[in-house]
């Protein structure tokens, strides 16, 4: 699904450049799901981005689904992530101003579908979430769980091919943590392909696979044997 | 979709109420005026649209020099109209003359009143569109006919009949109503003509005119026309030009050129400059078109600068959007439907404004504007216009908010960068810009109107009134009045003038005296009076004496004013006479007795001009100058005066002027402008300030953690209002500078109009800069001090 080769990422500010990722070579098979860890600064965010085509990589080819994604420009991004790619953020990133069916049912408005689909499908993955008696809450009035839960809603409820997850777990206490990685694997093992950023050695034991960053490349390599072991 | 974007952006509303307040109540406040500027220039522009053919219809002006200036204006010789038809017949399809709008008494039985009214040909009803209620369309057929104003026939008639009816006009002549046709709309020419009757019966009864068929240098006439189809004005005014100097030799060193002013031009651009045509009030429809475009604009620009310092509040949004699948083009629509939004509620708001201060625009503006609440062109512009604000508002918002990169916003490291305020900075000091420059304009405009009116007029004009006296019942009875006036208590002194004191009526030329120079072409003013009338205007005589009734001889005497004795060249001018130069039935020569002070009866913005006050041996004056008595109320004067008067003439109406009240008219236009310009610079500074007060606000918001670490290091009060207000006030500062120079080039071409004229000094312009800088002090300070005496502990914590 995803095939990355030679990637370098860099920002340049008045006075110096500094190289975020030098080099990485990835390749992320359908159905995978894969924890990407490192110390702070390393570049995991960074990859993640590129990944999520929020970002362009300085250099390098990243293959997306048979499309070559380096080097399109914002709206040409814009379309290939509608609908493909979901996203899960350590902060939630809910519209504050929009109540938990609104959130849920944006990115379907986006991809102009009729209302009634809109709804069949928002309060279908809201129930599966169980968070559809809070559809008409705003993000301020629900637990951090619970926005979490909100957020995984809105980045599967397109059925995207693709989860991008940037330490989904940060802001929630280990109960809470615990549901969202449960709902995370769930939905792998329906065939959703999980790329997920963490510092948390226990979330990463959730992925098949464990990519360890360090200055930007990839310095180890790891598969979990037993998959989904805490389950 | 846009249901989506309406949903967020009312709920955005509601969560920042102050900021919602602020955006738009300032918005409502520009809009209003513009709203309001728009309805006045509406008004302007769409004078004299009552008449269909307004395309068509001219009336015919003449210029001419004297001493190398040339005056023009609507005045034209009685011969040009058979001249016209004669050789021109085939360029009018009308060509009617007219005599000026002028008052007359209208008498039905016991009731009369007194209109104004022309005297005018009979094709009349069909150039001026008339709509004929009652009787015949042709009612100027017959010489002892008139037509009359739906108003006025009901004021005269009640709910009898008034065709066929018989009124007496001014007390002398019978005449018959033959129609009644629909008054002409306000805000139209010939609005005030509330009575027509045939040209023939003025002709016919005046022997000044039956004297001037042949005579091509009076010109104390009317002609308007309406051309044939397929022709322009300009091509039937080439042809007519010089039709005066084919006709009278005598005429050819005053270069007399005769035109057609269109219409259209009546209203907005009627004023002439040495022959040129140069505007006129269409320059106060381009003053306040300006005013109006630069409130909204400055309105606007408060929208655009809350919205964009809000942007790091609105940046997790965009990110969030931006993630999940919107297009860039789709951010920019969804903000400009939150600024449609915004500008939706402030035009609502905006119309309440219009509503409720229409009646009193309406006063300060002498207009009777009404709300076209059914007009549909209205609803139509109003729509562009609600569009057209959205866009100015809401464009560079959305364009700034809409290019946010998701991967800054989201990470929650998104700060605007370090040049991110400067657009911001910029519309505020454009806003400053603007409002300084109005502050300057207004002091300016108010002070060459005080200027104007503490200039010494030259006469008394307080306690002293005029009544009009046109009628033949007046004729040869001034004496017996003045002495019963007199006799009354009610009055001190009085004197009989056949113009207004605050009007010239009549120039003259053609006049012969010692030193003439060779080819001077005389004017000066002429009036006729009476002999008390220095006395009664508290006159001052500066050379020789006043008219006297011990001399029998001063019935051939006249008084110049000190200008006229400059412009005449004389060094002793009392005794010197002045001569008739015409050669058939020259007058006897005036004998100059007397030297007035000058006095201001024209323009208080112009010298004062050449004037001679000749004794008026006919005893047919225009009007009584009346001292009031001092030692009584004016109230108790005017109810004896009129007691006498109606004791003397029971038919004739009463009617009064105060001289100061007439006066002051000559200011109505310039303290209209003055004062609306006072409010318009007002209520923009007021935009300014609100949108100072947000933006204020914010910074004070965004710089809470600052503001908490310094005070725990130790900084005062004082140390904080200082740090916010002194960024706002350097913004202020800069706009006073751009302001002044342009301020002063506008103002000082604005002040070249006016020959009597203020003179700039360099302390108009220090208080609007000081002003401003006191607004701006007062406005950013609120919210300062609030932000400098918070408990830092509450801000650090909130990090």
């Amino acid at each position: 699904m995803i095939t990355i080769k030679n990637l370098k990422k860099s920002f340049r500010t008045e006075e110096v450049e500094t190289l975020a990722i030098n080099n990485v070579n990835l390749t992320v098979e359908e159905g995978e799901f894969v924890a990407i860890m490192g110390p702070s600064g390393c570049g995991k965010s960074t990859l993640l981005n590129i990944i999520g085509m929020l970002d362009n990589p300085t250099e390098g080819s990243y293959n997306f689904a048979s499309h070559e994604v380096a080097g399109l420009k914002e709206s040409q991004r814009t379309q290939l992530r509608k609908g493909n790619l979901g996203f899960v953020f350590q902060s939630f990133n809910l519209i504050d101003e929009l109540t938990v069916y609104e959130n849920v049912e944006l990115p379907l408005i986006y991809l102009k579908m009729g209302k009634a689909e809109r709804k069949q499908k928002v309060m279908a993955v809201l129930e599966r979430m169980k968070i559809a008696h809070r559809e008409k809450h705003f993000p301020q009035q629900l637990s951090g769980g619970q926005q979490q839960r909100v957020a995984i809603s809105r980045a599967v409820v397109t059925n995207p091919k693709l989860i991008l997850a940037d330490e989904p777990t940060g802001n929630l206490d280990s109960k809470n943590g615990i549901e969202v990685m449960n709902l995370l694997t769930e939905l792998n093992q329906e065939g959703t392909t999980i790329v997920m950023v963490t510092h948390s050695d226990r979330d990463s034991h959730y992925a098949h696979r464990v990519i360890n960053l360090f200055d930007g490349q990839i310095v180890t390599e790891s598969k979990n044997r037993e998959i989904g072991a805490m389950v | 979709m846009f249901k989506n974007y309406l949903k967020i952006a009312w709920r955005n509303l509601l969560k920042n109420k102050g900021y919602s307040i602020i955006n738009i109540g300032g918005l409502a406040l520009g809009m209003a005026v513009t709203l309001i500027i728009g309805l006045w220039i509406h008004d302007e522009l769409t004078y004299n649209s009552y008449y269909t053919n307004k395309n068509k219809i001219a009336q015919v002006f003449q210029s001419q020099t004297f001493n190398n200036k040339t005056g023009t204006g609507p005045a034209i010789p009685l011969p040009l109209e058979p001249a016209l038809r004669e050789g021109y017949a085939d360029n009018f399809k009308y060509l009617m003359m007219s005599s000026w709008t002028q008052t007359g008494y209208l008498k039905y039985g016991e009731n009369s009143l007194s209109r104004t009214g022309n005297y005018m040909q009979p094709m009349a009803p069909d150039l001026l569109n008339l709509e004929i209620l009652k009787g015949e369309k042709d009612g100027l057929r017959e010489i002892n006919s008139i037509m009359l104003a739906a108003s006025t026939a009901e004021a005269l008639f009640g709910q009898v009949d008034p065709i066929g009816k018989i009124i007496k006009l001014s007390n002398e002549h019978d005449l018959t109503v033959t129609s009644v046709y629909k008054d002409i709309p306000v805000n139209n020419a010939f609005n005030d003509t509330d009575y027509i009757i045939p040209w023939e019966h003025y002709t016919s009864t005046r022997e000044w005119i039956q004297n001037s068929l042949d005579n091509w240098q009076n010109n104390s006439f009317q002609m308007f026309v309406q051309l044939n189809n397929n022709l322009t004005f300009d091509g039937v005014t080439q042809k007519i030009i010089d039709i005066k100097k084919n006709n009278d030799e005598d005429v050819v060193q005053f270069n007399p050129q005769i035109f057609l002013l269109p219409m259209e031009d009546w209203h907005l651009r009627s004023n002439f400059e040495n022959g040129k045509q140069v505007g006129g009030r269409i320059k106060y429809v381009w003053l306040f078109g300006i005013i109006g475009a630069f409130v909204l604009l400055l309105a606007c620009i408060n929208f655009m600068n809350l919205s964009t310092a809000r942007s790091e509040k609105r940046a997790k949004e965009v990110g969030i959007r931006k993630s999940i699948g919107s297009q860039k083009g789709q951010l920019i629509y969804q903000f400009l439907s939150e600024s449609f939004l915004v500008v939706v509620f402030a035009f609502f708001m905006a119309l309440a404004i219009v509503l409720l201060s229409l009646n009193g625009f309406n006063d300060l503006a002498r207009k009777e504007i009404t709300f076209p609440w059914t007009n549909t062109t209205f609803w139509l512009i109003s729509f562009m216009f609600i569009l057209f604000t959205s866009l100015l508002a809401g464009s560079y918002p959305a364009l700034y908010l809409s290019s946010f990169r998701p991967v800054d916003v989201l990470k929650g490291t998104f700060k605007a960068g370090k040049y991110a305020g400067l657009p911001r900075k910029i519309l505020v000091v454009l806003q400053f810009t603007v409002s300084v420059a109005f502050i300057i304009g207004t002091v300016i405009v108010m002070q060459q109107i005080n200027h104007a009116k503490n200039r010494p007029v030259g006469y008394d004009k307080e306690g002293l009134i005029q009544v009009p006296t046109f009628s033949q019942d007046f004729i040869g009875k001034y004496d017996v009045m003045r002495e019963q006036f007199l006799k009354s208590g009610a009055i001190v002194e009085m004197s009989s003038s056949s113009s207004p004191t605050t009007r010239i009526w009549s120039n003259r030329s053609g006049f012969v005296w010692e030193g003439k120079p060779e080819g001077f072409q005389e004017d000066l003013a002429w009036t006729e009076v009476s002999s008390e009338y220095a006395k009664s205007l508290n006159l001052k005589i500066v050379e020789g004496r006043d008219f006297s009734r011990d001399f029998a001889t001063d019935s051939l005497g006249v008084l110049i004013n000190e200008t006229a004795k400059k412009y005449l060249g004389m060094e002793n001018p009392i005794g010197q006479l002045l001569r008739d130069d015409s050669e058939e039935d020259p007058g006897p020569p005036l004998k100059i007795i007397g030297v007035v002070e000058d006095m201001i009866a024209q323009s208080p913005y112009e010298p004062v001009k050449q004037a001679m006050y000749v004794y008026d041996r006919n005893d047919n004056s225009s009007f009584y100058n009346m001292r009031l008595n001092p030692d009584q109320s004016a109230s108790q004067n005017i109810a004896v005066i009129e007691r006498v008067f109606k004791e003397n003439f029971p038919d004739i109406p009463f009617q009064y002027e105060f001289v100061d009240e007439e006066y002051g008219e000559k200011f109505a236009s310039e303290e209209r402008i003055g004062t609306l310009s006072g409010i318009f610079t007002a209520l923009a500074i007021l935009i300014s300030c609100l949108g100072l007060f947000g933006l204020t606000s914010f910074v004070a918001e965004q710089r809470t953690k600052e503001i908490g670490v310094r005070k725990v290091l130790g900084a005062s009060v004082f140390n904080v209002w200082n740090m916010l207000s002194k960024d706002f006030l350097k913004l202020v500062i800069i706009s006073c500078f751009i302001a002044v120079p342009i301020a002063y080039y506008v103002m000082n071409g604005w002040l070249q109009e006016y020959p009597y004229r203020v003179i700039l000094k360099w302390w108009i312009f220090a208080v609007a800069m000081l002003g401003a800088m006191a607004v701006t002090v007062l406005t950013v300070s609120f919210q300062a001090i609030r932000a400098a005496k918070s408990n830092p502990i509450e801000s650090l914590r909130t990090e």
